[in-house]
């Protein structure tokens, strides 16, 4: 691939920021995927930055074992905003909605996705959603938890309408990205593309519209139905009336359970796209990671009902869904064993990314333990509603997602941008993230473990130093958090051209110059070799041997 | 390309397909029927649902395959048809699977073996709701 | 590929073939549309919960309804099916305007699925039998009674949104086919109008033995 001739010292001038134009309207009018992607990733970041700030407010609160900083309702009103922003604004459309639509058609070589105005139309249905969303959270907010359980929410006073309504129109925006990505792989393929060739992001990210499509309109309704019964009171899920509050659980979870997937599968992507780079080394076992993608979408909708061991669900389906859920760790581990099986005699350069893979590694594997541990019908019953399983689920889905989206953040940057951030101070953001969250979650492990419930804004006495410590990680991981935030910023500026292949990547996505021109590839490329193919060549070096101009 | 092959071949199918049509919305009308005949003779217990369904199986397998045109689809349509019929029995086999597994008292009062309910609770139904403990997932 | 007049007219940039834009528009439509099965999928799943629980109770409630609306509006809807799908193969031909007339036709069909099941919302409306607090029948007062309401009206209410939609996508289509929009070589839109309303015929086709003839 030539550089492009109008380039000087690597950065692409002929790039989609200024092409067509560079003012806000061309922005906002825009069918461009990458603008589209980026738009996506200034919005879920802020979010996460709404989402950190509750979550701080909360470690505050716990703080001291009595009243801190807040009363008990205003702190309910806290955690469930930040679990409503966290879940349904950041971990579900950053990876996929973000660094998919920039990624995607990209690897494909294809110049856009299949429907570029649904696309566009994505990203306003989830504006529009964060709006009414947190309308409803300014005035009055809900008090429900980001569960939204049936019969508080039917009955409580505050206002959860506008909450449920927000959510259920985000719902529309996670829809149409998944089906756009599923049509666009299926049909926008360049020549040489076949499903062999595939790389591995764009399975996680195709594994996980499936679960999008199929398991969102499912919440929809199911909010709905909630949004109904607390506007007009007909009683669907109301036990006063006949209703059943567990079956409302059974559809919420239907969809959430899956959606913890929709978290965790794109940070698994990411994560087989990185091992590669920095261990420049051929992946092991692409096929196996790409099918267990697979199999824990599929397998993924057979395990909703561990939410409901204790909630009067049969005994007989609490285990059955135990056991399933127990085939999730099968596939988790056939991944995490693929993915140290490529480090194995691979030439390993510890740049800001792979040290993220790694805190990714130990979080997917500690909280993926515990979680097998919490699937076991007899164990749960003294977990359930402790801290114990707070810590197994920020293990999972801050841990690894989080992991995995700041490995995408750092490793696509140059991609993005054309501009390389300060290594030295990406690492020790990198480390000062991956402790802080360790430092989080694992007193909280113990405290669930002695039995502190969750969403509590008080405790006994007994429970405070680890509290304390907890809080104190929490503010490790904000500090290293904006850290990274300044060290990306400031490269924005002031960071050096990066040149279309920075790490010597063989992934096809730098092929293209960085920033890439608005149709991604001068000419249609023509794929002749595997997505990771590495030949131990030098970072910064020639690219290998990737898709070429047709002749 | 192999377009134009294709292409013919289409053609040449949606000449047959108005016999076609005409039929499959001539079963429909007959099978619409015959389910309202069938419900008239309240066929006891779980027989009444299951023929009552299998006639609107049948229904909708003609409308998916021939007026969808299923039938001479791409393999990727009929996988997604498919795969979507294959979630929504999950979701109503098993949470269906759950009541009818249950503790009977853990099912809503008012049903088969739970608890009955108060007779001011309804109609109308009452505003207050009976306390429930164990919130959170 | 020597693309004709016809093929540049409609294929977007960033395709490579006509056909592959078509195949993309296609299965992207099936997919909106298994979103659409599932959507319902959760009232049919509450439905079959409730009716287990309190199947006496539902029988009764339904036996209030006027099962001859809903043959009548089962035959209205499996025939303007037929018409839509007529309506289809006029256009795979070349027949616009034929195709335009056949999906009007769909459209008034509508109409009169829409004006019956208005006559029906009004009279349980005005017996009592909106769940909530206008909730006043005595007839059936079971327990499960308010709950075989409230799912028929949020199944058939769902329903009829879609109806609506299908409606005006169905107006809008059949005009542009009318105005010679579409052609032999392309007529995905009409294809994907007709899928739509055919999804919304098949849900139909489940609602009506199991809300009417229980």
């Amino acid at each position: 691939m030539n550089p492009s001739p109008a380039s000087e010292a690597g950065y692409a001038t002929r790039n989609y920021l200024n092409l067509p134009a560079t003012g806000l309207r061309s922005w906002l009018r825009t069918l461009d995927h990458k603008r589209i992607g980026v738009m996506f990733l200034v919005a879920v970041s802020v979010a996460f930055a709404l989402g950190g700030f509750f979550a701080l407010l909360i470690r505050l609160e716990l703080l001291t074992p009595g009243p801190t900083v807040m009363d008990a309702m205003t702190y309910n009103r806290v955690f469930t905003l930040h679990g409503v922003i966290m879940i349904f604004l950041f971990m579900i459309p950053a990876i996929p909605s973000g660094f998919g639509n920039f990624l995607l058609p990209i690897m494909l070589g294809a110049k856009d996705v299949a429907f570029p105005r649904l696309n566009l139309l994505s990203f306003y249905i989830y504006l529009a959603g964060a709006a009414v969303a947190i309308w409803g959270m300014i005035h009055g907010g809900a008090d429900t938890g980001w569960t939204f359980y049936t019969p508080y929410s039917t009955t409580t006073t505050t206002r959860v309408v506008p909450v449920l309504l927000g959510a259920f129109i985000i719902g529309f925006s996670s829809i149409l990205t998944g089906l756009n990505f599923i049509v666009t792989t299926h049909t926008m393929r360049a020549p040489g593309m076949g499903w062999g060739r595939i790389p591995l992001f764009v399975w996680g990210i195709y594994a996980t519209s499936i679960i999008q499509v199929l398991a969102t309109p499912v919440l929809g309704m199911a909010l709905l139905l909630v949004a109904v019964e607390n506007a007009f009171g007909w009683g669907i899920f109301d036990p006063a009336r006949g209703g059943d509050p567990v079956l409302f659980q059974h559809f919420f979870w239907f969809y959430s359970h899956p959606a913890v997937y929709i978290m965790i599968l794109p940070a698994m992507a990411v994560i087989s796209e990185v091992v590669c780079a920095f261990a420049r080394k051929n992946i092991f076992g692409y096929k196996a990671i790409a099918y267990s993608s697979l199999g824990i979408a599929f397998v993924g909708f057979f395990t909703w009902g561990h939410h409901l061991f204790t909630s009067g669900q049969s005994t007989l389906t609490g285990g059955i869904f135990g056991v399933l859920t127990m085939f999730v760790g099968v596939f988790t581990a056939i991944k995490v064993f693929n993915w140290t099986a490529t480090l194995y005699r691979g030439s390993i350069s510890f740049k800001t990314p792979f040290a993220y893979f790694v805190g990714f590694l130990f979080f997917l594997v500690f909280g993926g333990m515990t979680g097998v541990a919490l699937a076991t019908l007899s164990l749960d019953v003294h977990w359930h509603d402790t801290y114990f399983v707070v810590a197994h689920f920020h293990f999972i889905m801050v841990g690894a997602t989080v992991m995995g989206f700041l490995a995408a953040l750092h490793y696509w940057w140059p991609k993005i941008t054309g501009r390389m951030y300060h290594e030295g101070w990406g690492l020790v953001g990198s480390v000062l993230v991956v402790l802080g969250f360790n430092f989080t979650f694992i007193p909280q492990f113990l405290l669930g473990n002695e039995g502190m419930p969750r969403r509590y804004f008080s405790y006994p006495e007994r429970y405070w130093a680890l509290n304390v410590a907890s809080t104190a990680g929490a503010s490790v991981l904000a500090f290293g958090l904006v850290l990274v935030l300044v060290v990306i910023l400031v490269s924005l500026r002031w960071g050096r051209a990066a040149g279309p292949n920075p790490w010597g990547s063989a992934g096809f996505e730098w092929n293209t110059p960085s920033p890439p021109p608005p149709e991604n590839y001068h000419e249609t490329p023509v794929f002749t070799r595997g997505p990771h193919e590495y030949h131990h060549e030098e970072p910064g070096g020639s690219p290998p041997a990737g898709p070429e101009p047709k002749a | 390309m192999a377009g134009s092959v294709e292409h013919e071949e289409e053609e040449r199918l949606s000449h047959s397909h108005v016999g076609r049509y005409a039929i499959v919305w001539i079963a429909l009308l007959v099978l619409t029927l015959v389910t309202w005949w069938l419900s008239r003779f309240h066929i006891p217990g779980a027989w009444g649902v299951a023929v009552a369904l299998g006639i609107a199986s049948a229904k909708g397998a003609l409308v998916a395959l021939f007026f969808m045109h299923l039938w001479d689809q791409r393999g990727a349509n009929r996988l997604v048809f498919v795969t979507s019929l294959v979630f929504v029995a999950l979701l109503v086999v098993i949470t269906l699977s759950d009541n009818a597994t249950r503790f009977p008292l853990a099912n809503p009062p008012g049903s088969e073996g739970a608890l009955p309910l108060a007779p001011t609770d309804y109609p109308g139904g009452p505003p207050v709701p009976a306390p429930r403990d164990g919130p959170g997932p | 590929m020597r693309p004709d007049s016809a093929t540049t007219a409609h294929l977007a940039h960033h395709f490579e073939s006509l056909e592959k834009q078509q195949h993309a528009a296609r299965l992207g439509m099936w997919l909106f549309l298994a979103t659409e099965v599932l959507l319902f999928t959760v009232l049919f799943a509450g439905y079959a919960v409730y009716r287990y629980l309190f199947g006496p109770d539902f029988a009764a409630a339904s036996r209030s309804l006027a099962t001859w609306i809903g043959l009548v509006n089962t035959v209205v809807l499996v025939t303007s099916s037929f018409t839509v799908a007529m309506g289809f193969h006029r256009i795979s031909i070349g027949d616009g305007k034929g195709t335009r007339n056949l999906f009007f036709l769909s459209v008034l069909l509508g109409f009169v699925f829409l004006g019956f099941k208005y006559v029906e919302y009004s009279h349980h409306f005005l017996a009592g039998e909106l769940p909530g607090r206008y909730f006043t029948s005595t007839v059936n007062a079971g327990p499960g009674a308010p709950l075989f309401w409230a799912l028929y009206f949020l199944i058939t209410g769902l329903h009829g949104v879609h109806v609506v939609i299908g409606m005006t996508v169905l107006a809008v289509v059949g005009w542009k086919a009318g105005r010679g929009a579409y052609s032999r070589e392309y007529h995905v839109p009409v294809e994907l109008a007709g899928l739509y309303w055919h999804l919304v015929d098949l849900i139909w086709i489940f609602v009506f033995p199991l809300i009417y003839l229980i």
